[in-house]
């Protein structure tokens, strides 16, 4: 996801909602007072993460940065059997009349595309990190993942972010 | 910025109009406090342009950028302003249902773009905006940016016009309301890819608006389209102040006094000092869609 910080009302909202989220299940186990970070994943400083399963790599975009664009109305993404190069663009999601690239943090062959978005794209805001999948990707380089970060750092990173702004 | 004397739409007395603009609580103050940057501006609004020679080009202006901003380069803002020769556009998502006629057998041509927002139409006398400015120079917050060129249109209406026009929260553009209906006056639907902007907006000025009949504008089925001379024509007739017609060679003055000042306005909200370029002719006679 080509964004960092997105100012915006929704995120304040979500500030006082998602306050209470901190005793939520065991999986969340580092969370943010107003997005959710999950173990077991590898992030990129444009917001994607990784979850990588055997040959399997599937990608999407993280609760950060969903709560940030707001609601996301629609969504573009490969054909599987195309390919993606880490830091490239490989899709779009639109809201608020504003398209973004969303970027690949791996390189590799699209072995699946998450068709349910293009009905629902409201997914990615609901779900980021299961239902809002976007593509499933077979690693060409799977040591591109280890310069990916992990939920630790990418807690920081975002915590840096929004004091930067 | 005042209209000049001699144009007759500028003998509205100052009662019929509110002068003052809403300002968002939240947003579009700029970050820098001081203009010391640049941004080259390629001044086209005297000409109609095709739309895919200049969608090319911007498309190449954005190249251009991101091997600058990876090269830990420096990347100045670049402005585009022109008109279109007619033309449909569509966004990332647009549906066609917007479209009140069969896409091929369309009145004009259609081009799906890149850009976020439904269908909308650019013809001669809409005065068109591509900012292709890098957010890093700036605020890396597109609601912000959003905001940002909103404002700029609500300051030139304001200040130029005295017409009082607004953002409608949840509809994106700007908005002439109340007494003389709910018009939208400016459409804006940009790109962002790796924190460069592209598209923009688009402000009618004396456009004729027919063509906005012939799709759903924005896909916003309730709401109306206005131009800028047309709101001036209703509140001279509503106000009985003189003549409603104008002549071709006060149409074209509109046109470059909307430029200057959305120039100027720009330039303020964005904090940027513009420096005037000469247009590169060729990468207007190539067209690589």
């Amino acid at each position: 996801m080509a964004l960092r910080m997105w100012a915006s009302s929704t995120a304040n909202a979500l500030k006082i909602s998602c306050a209470s989220k901190a005793h939520l299940s065991p999986a969340f186990s580092l969370s943010r007072c107003f997005s959710t970070v999950l173990d077991g994943l590898k992030y990129a400083e444009s917001h994607e993460w990784v979850k990588h399963e055997g040959a399997v790599a599937t990608i999407g975009i993280t609760d950060h940065a969903q709560d940030h664009l707001g609601e996301v109305v629609f969504v573009e993404l490969p054909e599987a059997g195309g390919s993606v190069t880490k830091g490239k663009g490989f899709g779009a999601v639109e809201s608020v009349k504003a398209t973004s690239d969303i970027n690949s943090p791996i390189s590799g062959e699209v072995v699946e595309v998450n068709s349910k978005l293009t009905e629902t794209p409201g997914l990615i805001n609901s779900s980021p990190y299961e239902d809002g999948w976007m593509i499933k990707v077979k690693p060409s380089s799977p040591s591109e993942l280890e310069s990916l970060m992990g939920p630790k750092e990418y807690t920081k990173f975002c915590e840096e972010e929004d004091a930067a702004h | 910025m005042i209209l000049a004397q001699n144009l007759c739409f500028r003998t509205i007395p100052t009662t019929c109009i509110i002068v003052k603009h809403q300002k968002e609580p939240h947003q579009v103050n700029p970050v820098t406090q001081t203009k010391t940057k640049l941004c080259e501006c390629f001044d086209l609004h005297k000409e109609l342009i095709p739309y895919g020679k200049a969608w090319s080009w911007q498309k190449q202006i954005v190249k251009e950028k991101k091997t600058l901003v990876q090269r830990n380069e420096d990347c100045p803002d670049t402005l585009i302003v022109l008109q279109h020769d007619p033309v449909y556009t569509m966004g990332t998502g647009s549906s066609e249902k917007y479209l009140n006629f069969d896409i091929k057998e369309a009145p004009f041509d259609v081009y799906r773009t890149e850009r976020g927002g439904e269908v909308t139409y650019h013809g001669p006398g809409q005065l068109v905006m591509y900012p292709i400015i890098n957010l890093r120079n700036h605020k890396m917050d597109l609601h912000w940016y959003l905001r940002a060129l909103e404002e700029v249109v609500i300051r030139v209406l304001s200040s130029t016009f005295s017409i009082k026009a607004s953002r409608t929260e949840g509809f994106t553009g700007v908005w002439v309301g109340c007494d003389l209906g709910n018009q939208k006056l400016a459409a804006i639907g940009v790109r962002v890819s790796k924190w460069i902007t592209y598209h923009g907006l688009a402000l009618n000025v004396n456009t004729d608006l027919t063509p906005f009949s012939w799709i759903v504008p924005c896909g916003l089925r309730d709401r109306q389209v206005g131009s800028i001379k047309g709101l001036l024509q209703e509140s001279q007739l509503s106000t009985r102040c003189g003549e409603a017609d104008t002549s071709n060679s006060d149409d074209c003055e509109l046109i470059d006094i909307s430029y200057r000042s959305l120039i100027k306005e720009f330039s303020e909200v964005f904090q940027l000092e513009i420096c005037q370029k000469a247009i590169p002719m060729s990468e207007l006679l190539t067209e690589n869609n």
